[in-house]
C-alpha cells in the first residue's frame, strides 16, 4: 500500500484543492530516498525499510526497496512488473498481487491528477497553514476494513514535495513513509522504467 | 457383464495403491546405546525455541504452475506455553494476516487469499513444526544411514514426525500420514547459534506450496511484557 502514496509527490504546497489541482500540472519528474516504518502490536520498535523512488509524468514509475528485501515494482506504458528476492536473485512475480497493484495504481492515477475529492473511494479532507495535510478517508466498508485513513504531510517550504504519508490500519498498525534527498523535474532515464 | 468387469478392474487398481502405499517405509532410524541416548536426544531437540523468541523473516511463497511471490512474516514463539503470534504483510508493510493461537485460535485479520478456510489453522500448524518440539510421544531415536541424528515421534492422530539433525548442526524436520505418506518437509541450513538463516517448507498432498523463509532478524524476548498495547502510537509520528 506505500505504493499509493507516491502520486502525493505531485502534489503542491496549497490551502486549496485547485492549489492542488495547478501546482501536480507543473510536475513531470519526482526521484527521492524514502525509508518506511512499520509500525506492529507484535513488533516493540518498528520494522524499517528503505529504498528509492522514481516517478515520470504521466504514469511511470519504479519503488525499489533495497533493504531489508530488495525489491523492485515498475510500472510504464501500462505495464507492471513486481520483481522480490528470490532463490536466484531477483525473480519477476507471477500472481494474484499484480492484479490487486492494478487497480492501486488505477487509484494513484486519480491522486497524481489531483483528483481528490472527486475519488469514489476516499473522502478528502485538506488543512492548510504551515503544515498543510491531507487526511483521506475510505467510503466503503470494504476499504475501511484494511485502511482507517491516510495522512498526507506537505512540505510547508517547497511546492509539491511531500514530507511524509501514514497509512493507518485497523488493530492499531501504521505505516510511516518519509521521503528525503526529493529531486523535482530532474532527468530520470526511462531504462529505470523498463529494466530491472 | 461389462458393466461388472470395469468395477473389478477398479478395484484391483484400488487395492494395488492401497498396497503400495501401505508399503510405503519411513527412513529406517539405527537405534543407539544407552549411554548414547541422552546425547542423541539432546541434540534431536535443537531445532526448537527453549524461551521466547520474535523472528522477521522474508518468505517467498510459490506454488506448481510458477504462481510466486514474497511477503515479509513476523514470529512470535513461546515455547513455555507454546503460544504463537504470527504477522503476514507485503513488503510495503500492508497488514494481510494476523492470528495469534494461545489454546485457541484467534484471528484478527485475515484478507485474501489469507482469509481461505482452515488457511490460520494450517499456517500455525506450520509455526509450530518449525519451531516448537513435537508434542507426540518419542518412538525411535539414533542415526540415520548417513550418520545424522534422528529421533521419531508419534502423534495422537496417527501422524509420524522425524528430526533429524545433521552432522553440520542443519537439520530436516518431516510428518507424514498414518499411511507414511509425507505431509511436510522443513530444511533449515545455515544455522549460527542455533538459528537458521534459512528455512524450506514443502507441503506435500492435495495443496503442494513450497516457503522459504529467509531470516531478517532473530530476537530473544519475553512476550508479555514487549507487546504494545492495541492502538498504541507513538505521539511524535501523529
Amino acid at each position: 500500500m506505500g505504493i499509493l502514496c507516491y502520486c502525493i509527490f505531485l502534489l503542491g504546497w496549497a490551502n486549496t484543492w485547485e492549489d492542488i489541482r495547478r501546482e501536480s500540472k507543473k510536475i513531470h519528474s519526482v526521484s527521492a530516498q524514502f525509508s518506511q516504518k512499520k509500525h506492529v502490536q507484535i513488533l516493540t520498535r518498528p520494522l524499517v525499510s528503505k529504498g528509492f523512488f522514481y516517478f515520470q509524468a504521466p504514469d511511470s514509475v519504479r519503488w525499489e526497496y533495497t533493504s531489508p528485501i530488495k525489491s523492485v515494482l515498475i510500472t510504464h506504458k501500462g505495464n507492471i512488473k513486481r520483481y522480490t528476492q528470490g532463490e536466484k536473485g531477483l525473480v519477476e512475480d507471477a500472481g494474484g498481487p499484480l492484479e490487486a497493484m492494478q487497480i492501486v495504481l488505477q487509484e494513484i492515477g486519480r491522486w497524481t491528477r489531483g483528483e481528490f475529492t472527486e475519488n469514489e473511494h476516499f473522502s478528502a479532507t485538506l488543512k492548510g497553514g504551515k503544515a498543510p495535510s491531507i487526511i483521506l478517508t475510505p467510503k466503503e466498508k470494504g476499504m475501511a476494513a484494511m485502511i482507517s485513513r491516510v495522512v498526507i504531510t506537505l512540505s510547508p517550504d517547497r511546492q509539491g514535495v511531500i514530507k511524509t504519508v501514514k497509512i493507518f490500519e485497523n488493530e492499531g498498525n501504521h505505516t510511516l513513509f518519509e521521503f528525503t534527498d526529493v529531486q523535482i523535474n530532474g532527468k530520470i532515464s526511462e531504462t529505470l522504467f523498463r529494466e530491472m | 457383464m461389462k458393466a461388472f468387469v470395469v468395477p473389478g478392474r477398479w478395484v484391483i487398481i484400488v487395492t494395488m495403491m492401497a498396497l503400495i502405499i501401505s508399503c510405503a517405509r519411513l527412513p529406517v532410524i539405527e537405534p543407539v546405546g544407552l549411554a548414547a541416548m541422552p546425547d542423541t536426544r539432546e541434540r534431536c531437540h535443537r531445532p526448537f525455541l527453549d524461551s521466547s523468541y520474535r523472528f522477521i523473516h522474508a518468505i517467498e511463497v510459490s506454488f506448481p504452475g510458477g504462481r510466486r511471490g514474497t511477503v515479509m512474516g513476523i514470529t512470535l514463539v513461546d515455547p513455555s506455553d507454546k503460544t504463537v503470534h504470527s504477522v503476514i504483510m507485503t513488503i510495503e508493510g500492508f497488514v494481510l494476516f494476523d492470528a495469534r493461537y494461545e489454546k485457541e485460535m484467534r484471528v484478527n485479520r485475515a484478507l485474501p487469499p489469507f482469509d481461505a478456510e482452515q488457511f490460520a489453522g494450517y499456517m500455525m500448524d506450520d509455526v509450530r513444526l518449525m519451531f516448537l518440539a513435537p508434542e507426540g510421544k518419542l518412538a525411535d531415536a539414533g542415526v540415520l544411514a548417513d550418520g545424522s541424528t534422528a529421533c521419531r515421534y508419534h502423534g495422537n492422530k496417527g501422524t509420524t514426525v522425524d528430526v533429524v539433525v545433521h552432522k553440520d548442526d542443519s537439520w530436516n524436520i518431516e510428518t507424514y500420514s498414518n499411511s507414511n505418506e509425507l505431509l511436510r518437509k522443513i530444511r533449515a541450513v545455515e544455522v549460527r547459534n542455533g538459528i537458521p538463516n534459512m528455512v524450506e517448507l514443502h507441503g506435500f498432498g492435495f495443496r503442494e506450496y513450497t516457503l522459504r523463509l529467509k531470516l531478517i532478524s532473530a530476537e530473544a524476548v519475553s512476550p508479555r511484557v514487549n507487546q504494545a498495547p492495541p492502538g498504541d502510537i507513538p505521539e511524535d509520528e501523529e
